[in-house]
């Protein structure tokens, strides 16, 4: 790759730092008892103040809480079944401007999850009805790692309820990058 | 392991350098698929091996919820229902794939007093054969006694 096309890329990408990466999104459904319960049978998660009742009504909660970890999965989009394959995944039509086409476009077609951060500021009980807004919150420069060059791309979601109380925080890195330079020197 | 009743640890027994117990899970098609789908996520490889393997993947692969929610599970049986997990940060490694076991091993690094609280953070590492597909930290925090 020819310097010229590095500082291309990278400039065009500059334009998304601090944008949105997405509109706000709005949960199908409020925090929910069978949703838990799917998830605590699926994961086998036997703690008590999920589903118990009489146990959580006497718990630090003061009733059933959902576990934490699940609160991106409140806000997933609903997929569309048909086509997911032939659209990379993703659950509906991307029809947003992001980042993502550029780097695809440019060759830069693999992707990696590199980092999570989540951070609940409070446990959500049923009725919480979550909203989420998403920001790009940097790009790195092109960087080579063991699967070849490409870039870090880094958001950060924050989750609020209807009432605009913030109620938790994901950062989500990935690594896109160009297949063709695995093994690549830096 | 039951959700830990007798077994956690009061906050004031809980020290930097403690081990959590280890705990392994069998990894198998149905876990990574009953995971992604309780977490609403649809994308194929979290449940078409094919899909996973045209992606450069070695089979399907668990999705990052689920990994987050065994981490959050790892740490709560250990420390009880009275826990509140207040983060949970991972770098992403080895993916979790059918047939190899993800052995998850955690140690105290901080303990701290805030208010009514003692706030414990926690390194953890979930691994397989292929590497690590986990690591990081998680806060939790206990009702002090």
């Amino acid at each position: 790759m020819e310097d010229g096309e590095v500082d291309e890329i990278r400039a065009r990408l500059e334009a998304f730092i601090g944008k949105p990466m997405g509109p706000p999104a709005v949960a199908p459904d409020p925090v929910n008892t069978p949703m838990i319960r799917h998830w605590v049978d699926a994961l086998d998660d036997r703690n008590p103040v999920y589903l118990d009742e009489e146990f959580a009504a006497t718990s630090r909660f003061g009733g059933i809480v959902a576990p934490p970890a699940m609160l991106q999965a409140w806000t997933m989009p609903r997929p569309v079944i048909e086509g997911i394959a032939e659209r990379g995944g993703a659950p509906g039509e991307i029809d947003f401007d992001n980042p993502i086409p550029i780097l695809d476009e440019a060759g830069y077609v693999g992707i990696l999850a590199t980092n999570s951060e989540l951070e609940f500021v409070r446990y959500l009980r049923p009725g919480d009805h979550l909203q989420l807004s998403t920001l790009v919150e940097s790009i790195s420069n092109l960087k080579t790692t063991s699967l070849g060059k490409g870039y870090f791309l880094t958001w950060v979601t924050t989750y609020t309820t209807g009432g605009g109380e913030v109620v938790g925080r994901q950062l989500f890195r990935i690594f896109k990058f160009d297949p063709t330079t695995i093994g690549a020197a830096s | 392991m039951t959700s830990g009743q007798p077994d956690s640890p009061r906050s004031t027994e809980i020290a930097v350098g403690d081990e959590l117990p280890r705990f392994e899970l069998p990894v198998t098609s149905t876990v990574i698929v009953a995971g992604a789908i309780a977490s609403r996520d649809f994308m194929p490889a979290h449940h078409d091996a094919e899909f996973a393997k045209a992606q450069g993947a070695p089979d399907m692969f668990m999705n990052i919820l689920t990994t987050n929610g065994y981490v959050a599970r790892f740490i709560t049986d250990w420390a009880g229902p009275e826990a509140m997990v207040r983060s949970i940060a991972i770098r992403l490694g080895a993916p979790a794939i059918p047939g190899q076991p993800l052995r998850f091993t955690g140690q105290v690094t901080r303990t701290s007093v805030e208010g009514d609280e003692c706030v414990i953070e926690v390194a953890v590492r979930a691994a397989n054969d292929l590497g690590d597909h986990a690591t990081g930290s998680v806060v939790v925090s206990l009702p002090l006694g």
